[in-house]
């Protein structure tokens, strides 16, 4: 093991001096399955504008979670890619680690970015400390779909779907009436970094910590409003208690009405419906108006080559990637939504016009904002205390006492943030 | 071990009739021979065991996080975290109900085997071979298969129960039977490891001992297995038990595969536990100091197997 491991390591050092004439850009991103396909159209289409730069991919990371263990791995061996791309809550580790380098000087040298579609909400997002450290490249939002079958069914009316989720807790109990085997609704609850719980509670102009980051926040009527609601869809709406998987497959399978999720399951949630129900996409449940506001989901592009360089050579990948045309192929490839303006306006006209499930997503890009990550050495630690008290409502063992769990979870919450 | 031995014999045997400072140097050179030959063996001791196992013990005293730059020394504070925290107890408990399961099924399951293998007279290599398939399979790939067959809606196991009339069961989301699942999938790992032991153990038992105890009046196959297979198979027992014991801490690959952890922790184990608060939330100090006292249970296993092998559980 450790020989292989030596020698795979020196035949990569071996192989560095053989092609230093074209700058290489080397990039890593997550989900094989769903990017290979993009990666790899827009890597053809930057080959026919950039001769000068050769763009290759290493095997894709399995998951955010992968994504930024590796990272941190490779930061320890000096073999980090030039340009990684990470989910959105994950690039606070790696500016606190030092390891994401600022674009900042880029982006005030280059006057085209405004009309390549870049705009001052993309570059906030991957802000930090007043410093931007990546760009949003894959950008995903929580939406509810809809089995409008069975919706009909049970009396709901398909051009009046339910806007709070009062009105979809009392749609769930007519949908379940239906049969035995029928589920009211899935609330995806176990989304990675808890964004779930972050978006209905930003929905309702709540956060997670105070302005100063030292103290729990979700506790307040906004969080409360939020824990009830989950525990109503357990003990109301008869939610059951499965997997993302199996959630998704039973609502394909036309035996769930109502399915609240990510917009990046659009495309494959579509593919496994087939023609065997209509299926449409509807803004998320009780967003309050003004103040509510949703966490995008999705990746980012983030540079990690420190030699200027390099640096230089990753950033016109970046641009690229991030611009009209990489963003395009994005979104035509897979159903995530591009941040980019002129992507959007220009580009995807037709293609929303076409698939208006789709556009649901778009219509609700007012309301974006970061997928917020906790501060300190614990950050992490933190979704996983979060996941655990919102899996003791689902499963239903404390379904009955949402108050007390939201109580119990305030008070991990706080023992594990930075005492300073 | 053997080399110093095998050192020592020839230096026995070159020193016969050598003269007396020639011996003493003869000697010297030997011990100098048996150091060069033992110290490839004791470097490598030290680069692969007993360095890392230092390094984890020095990182549990540290707030170490994978990555970072810097690290500063904080004394017991890991240990008095893990003392305060939920989830280290939950994944103890779990770790200690999981060894509970499957260390005496295992063995029992094994023991069984074993005796009905050589008890019959035909197919024993085949019944041999069959129930050792599943040791010899790659856990990962394996606990893959399992997760179709325990699939709540189209897995083997509910499909079976339905047909025979009985509620299909969330094997692996129901807090409740979480753990008693991963559990049964270890015992399926190691019995058949187990059994091949046993069998091994009953081969060396001498036929007279058989012949005498039924000379003396025992006539049934109950009172030969209580006295004679049982107490002859005590230090094959010990090596079973112990060596199940230190193999079900270890539980691992089905855990992460499966369940990863959940529902609400129901199947945290501590290796799981490691993983975790080492990879996913990169606090690697914390999980230093999990890795040891994970460490501290698989010495104390060493300890009783080394104690009671020394007392000599067998009858010979």
């Amino acid at each position: 093991m450790l020989k292989q491991t030596l020698l795979s390591a020196a035949m990569v050092l071996a192989t560095v001096p053989a092609m230093a004439q074209q700058t290489e850009v080397v990039i890593q991103y997550p989900y094989g399955e769903l990017f290979n396909d993009t990666h790899k159209q827009i890597a053809e289409a930057f080959a026919k504008v950039h001769p000068e730069i050769k763009v290759s991919f290493r095997a894709a990371y399995d998951s955010y979670e992968d994504a930024t263990q590796r990272v941190l791995r490779e930061a320890i061996t000096k073999q980090m890619p030039d340009i990684t791309f990470q989910g959105l809550n994950r690039l606070r580790l790696l500016v606190d680690r030092g390891l994401a380098q600022p674009l900042d000087e880029f982006i005030k040298a280059d006057k085209s970015l405004e009309t390549e579609g870049f705009h001052a909400a993309m570059f906030d997002i991957g802000t930090l400390g007043g410093k931007v450290y990546g760009l949003p490249f894959a950008i995903s939002l929580p939406i509810s779909y809809y089995n409008i079958d069975l919706v009909r069914k049970a009396g709901g009316d398909p051009d009046n779907l339910p806007n709070t989720w009062d009105e979809v807790i009392a749609l769930a109990k007519k949908i379940k009436a239906l049969g035995p085997d029928i589920n009211g609704m899935t609330y995806v609850w176990d989304i990675t970094g808890n964004w779930l719980w972050q978006a209905p509670v930003f929905s309702q102009g709540g956060s997670m910590l105070t302005e100063d980051e030292k103290k729990v926040a979700f506790d307040g009527t906004e969080g409360q409003f939020v824990i009830n609601a989950l525990a109503r869809m357990v003990n109301e709406g008869g939610m059951p208690n499965i997997s993302q998987p199996d959630a998704r497959a039973a609502f394909a399978a036309g035996k769930t009405g109502m399915h609240f999720t990510s917009t990046s399951d659009l495309t494959k949630t579509t593919d496994m419906i087939g023609g065997k129900f209509v299926l449409k996409t509807h803004k998320w449940p009780s967003v309050v108006a003004g103040n509510g506001r949703l966490p995008a989901g999705g990746n980012l592009g983030v540079i990690l080559a420190s030699d200027p360089k390099k640096r230089e050579a990753a950033w016109k990948v970046m641009k690229f990637w991030h611009g009209p045309e990489g963003a395009a192929i994005m979104a035509k490839t897979t159903g995530y939504m591009p941040p980019n303006k002129k992507a959007n306006e220009i580009h995807l006209k037709d293609f929303y016009v076409q698939n208006p499930n789709h556009f649901t997503a778009v219509s609700q890009l007012d309301l974006l904002t970061k997928w917020y990550a906790f501060p300190g050495d614990n950050g992490l630690k933190i979704t996983d205390v979060i996941k655990d008290h919102m899996n003791s409502i689902v499963t239903g063992k404390r379904a009955s006492e949402p108050q007390k769990v939201l109580v119990d979870m305030s008070a991990d919450v706080q023992k594990l943030l930075p005492r300073k | 071990m053997a080399d110093v031995a095998l050192a020592r014999e020839i230096d026995a045997n070159i020193a016969q009739g050598a003269r007396p400072h020639v011996r003493l140097r003869r000697r010297r050179m030997m011990s100098m021979t048996a150091a060069v030959l033992l110290a490839p063996a004791l470097v490598l001791m030290a680069l692969l065991l007993i360095g890392p196992v230092l390094a984890v013990l020095l990182m549990s005293f540290t707030d170490y996080q994978l990555g970072a730059p810097t690290w500063s020394l904080v004394g017991l504070e890991n240990y008095i975290e893990l003392y305060g925290d939920r989830v280290f107890w939950t994944s103890l408990t779990n770790t200690l109900l999981y060894v509970a399961i499957v260390v005496p099924s295992s063995i029992a399951l094994g023991l069984g085997l074993a005796l009905l293998i050589e008890s019959g007279s035909t197919l024993r290599a085949f019944y041999r071979s069959i129930f050792f398939i599943p040791v010899m399979a790659t856990l990962i790939a394996m606990a893959i298969s399992w997760e179709y067959m325990l699939h709540p809606q189209f897995g083997l196991i509910n499909l079976m129960l339905k047909e025979i009339g009985l509620p299909a069961q969330a094997w692996l989301s129901d807090p409740v039977l979480a753990l008693p699942t991963i559990a049964a999938i270890g015992i399926w790992q190691l019995f058949g490891f187990n059994m091949v032991l046993f069998l091994a153990g009953i081969v060396s038992i001498p036929s007279h001992l058989y012949e005498a105890a039924v000379m003396d009046g025992a006539r049934s196959a109950w009172s030969r297995f209580w006295l004679v297979t049982w107490p002859m198979l005590g230090p094959v027992t010990v090596f079973v038990a112990v060596i199940s014991a230190i193999r079900s801490f270890q539980v691992f690959d089905t855990v992460h595969v499966l369940t990863k952890g959940g529902p609400s922790k129901a199947t945290e184990v501590l290796l799981y536990s490691m993983y975790s608060e080492g990879f996913e939330f990169f606090r690697s100090g914390l999980a230093a100091a999990i890795a040891v006292v994970f460490l501290c249970f698989v010495l104390l296993l060493t300890i009783i197997k080394a104690r009671l092998i020394e007392k000599k559980v067998h009858y010979s």
